[in-house]
């Protein structure tokens, strides 16, 4: 008689240590989890999914079983989970070679590296942004591209922007929709489009689920505390389908980064890149604008918010930005 | 009819159909179709969904189905019913369904 129940990894150790060692012997390393479920066979487990924010990750099925479906059932499973938590849409780790039980599922392929596919199901997904994103689309001859979180937009950021427009004929900045930080997407795009008006050539894209998001690139959250072992598998999956999917849409040639001498994460990302870009894109690290000696960043930006040292932010922000932060911060 | 929530109905279990509902920007019916008997069925499988809408007064929707080799029955039901919760409509009129016979 086989049963479904959810597992509570954080409360229940033995079920915990059973669950871990059913992963081992899939051959799955173990993440960080909301939510998971596993299917026992009196007693015994024999298949498990998890699910962390809008991502189902960790699905494995007892090599005995899998003639039986469970698989359907699991993501059937899951798949409630999200929907009732107004989750409809979401993504989906698994081995390339898993792909194909799970495109009979309904879910999509966005992307895969020799290790990892990465799909999803719902919408919009990743055509619908695509779409969007070819309405945008300038002339360029060159065109290149920026990922950035702007949390909030500096200075920093804008000579980042400047330094690249004199590299190319047309700019996209890509703002990180992620909602991980100190300020909001809708503010941080609003001050970057701000902050960049005055420029020609530039336009301000939001990046969705697709560029170094807690989907694609979580590691980049958790700044240096990842494991540099997953933040480089996820660097690569972050680097490939920007090359492979977002690049080629907009006849993207050359993308810009941002010097982070200090970050082992920010370091990873770019080896990863520059191996994923191969020849066929270039990968331009812009060192960081310096002011009287001090080097500007969005991290001391947000210390000097906390501080309420508002000469310092004048500083670091141009005008744009600071004229914000008054309001926001003295109301 | 314009459909303005998401609605969602069936599974991916053998036999059935996972229908989801959603807004459509353009005055459509779109259908998005998964299935191992495309090839076969597939054309079937659109007409059944969109005359199922179509006879529920929906002229704008996205749809995306993922089948398992449904039969028309179960087809009808599944988008009926997905249709229904996105339009948040508990009172179904069965004697006007009875005569769709699609």
């Amino acid at each position: 008689m086989l049963t479904t129940k959810r597992l509570w990894l954080d409360r229940d150790q033995p079920m915990r240590e059973r669950w871990l060692k059913f992963l081992k012997q899939n051959n799955l390393q173990p993440e960080e989890v909301d939510y998971t479920i596993g299917i026992f066979d009196d007693g015994r487990l024999i298949g498990t999914g998890s699910i962390y924010q809008n991502i189902i990750k960790l699905i494995a099925v007892c090599g005995d079983y899998q003639e039986q479906n469970l698989l359907t059932s699991l993501v059937t499973e899951l798949a409630d989970y999200l929907w009732t938590n107004d989750i409809t849409h979401y993504f989906l780790y698994t081995k390339p070679e898993n792909m194909k039980y799970f495109t009979s599922l309904g879910f999509k392929r966005i992307i895969e590296t020799d290790t990892v596919a990465f799909m999803e199901r719902g919408t919009p997904d990743l055509e619908d942004y695509l779409s969007k994103l070819t309405e945008v689309k300038a002339e360029a001859k060159e065109a290149g591209a920026i990922v950035m979180n702007a949390n909030p937009f500096t200075k920093g950021h804008l000579y980042l922007v400047e330094t690249a427009l004199k590299q190319c004929d047309h700019l996209y900045v890509f703002v990180l929709s992620d909602e991980s930080s100190l300020f909001s997407f809708e503010e941080r795009f609003r001050l970057v489009k701000e902050g960049v008006d005055h420029l020609s050539g530039v336009t301000v894209v939001p990046s969705r689920e697709y560029q170094v998001s807690q989907a694609t690139f979580p590691a980049y959250f958790l700044k240096d505390q990842a494991a540099e072992e997953v933040a480089k598998s996820q660097a690569e999956l972050d680097a490939t389908l920007f090359k492979e999917k977002i690049a080629p849409v907009l006849d993207i040639r050359i993308r810009f980064m941002g010097e982070e001498p200090l970050s082992k994460v920010t370091e990873i990302y770019n080896e990863a890149m520059a191996a994923t870009f191969g020849k066929d894109m270039e990968l331009v690290v812009v060192p960081r604008l310096q002011s009287e000696g001090e080097v500007i960043s969005a991290t001391r930006v947000r210390q000097a918010i906390e501080d309420k040292n508002i000469a310092l932010i004048k500083h670091f922000v141009p005008e744009t930005t600071y004229r914000y932060l008054t309001e926001r911060f003295t109301h | 009819m314009e459909i303005l929530e998401k609605g969602i109905s069936g599974t991916t279990e053998s036999s059935d159909i996972y229908i989801t509902v959603e807004p459509n920007d353009e005055n459509t019916i779109a259908i998005d179709l998964q299935s191992d008997v495309e090839k076969q069925y597939g054309d079937r499988i659109r007409e059944v969904i969109t005359n199922t809408a179509k006879n529920l007064g929906v002229s704008s929707v996205k749809v995306t189905a993922v089948d398992s080799g449904a039969l028309d029955c179960t087809i009808t039901a599944r988008t009926l019913n997905a249709l229904q919760r996105a339009l948040g409509n508990e009172r179904y009129n069965w004697k006007e369904i009875e005569t769709w016979n699609v």
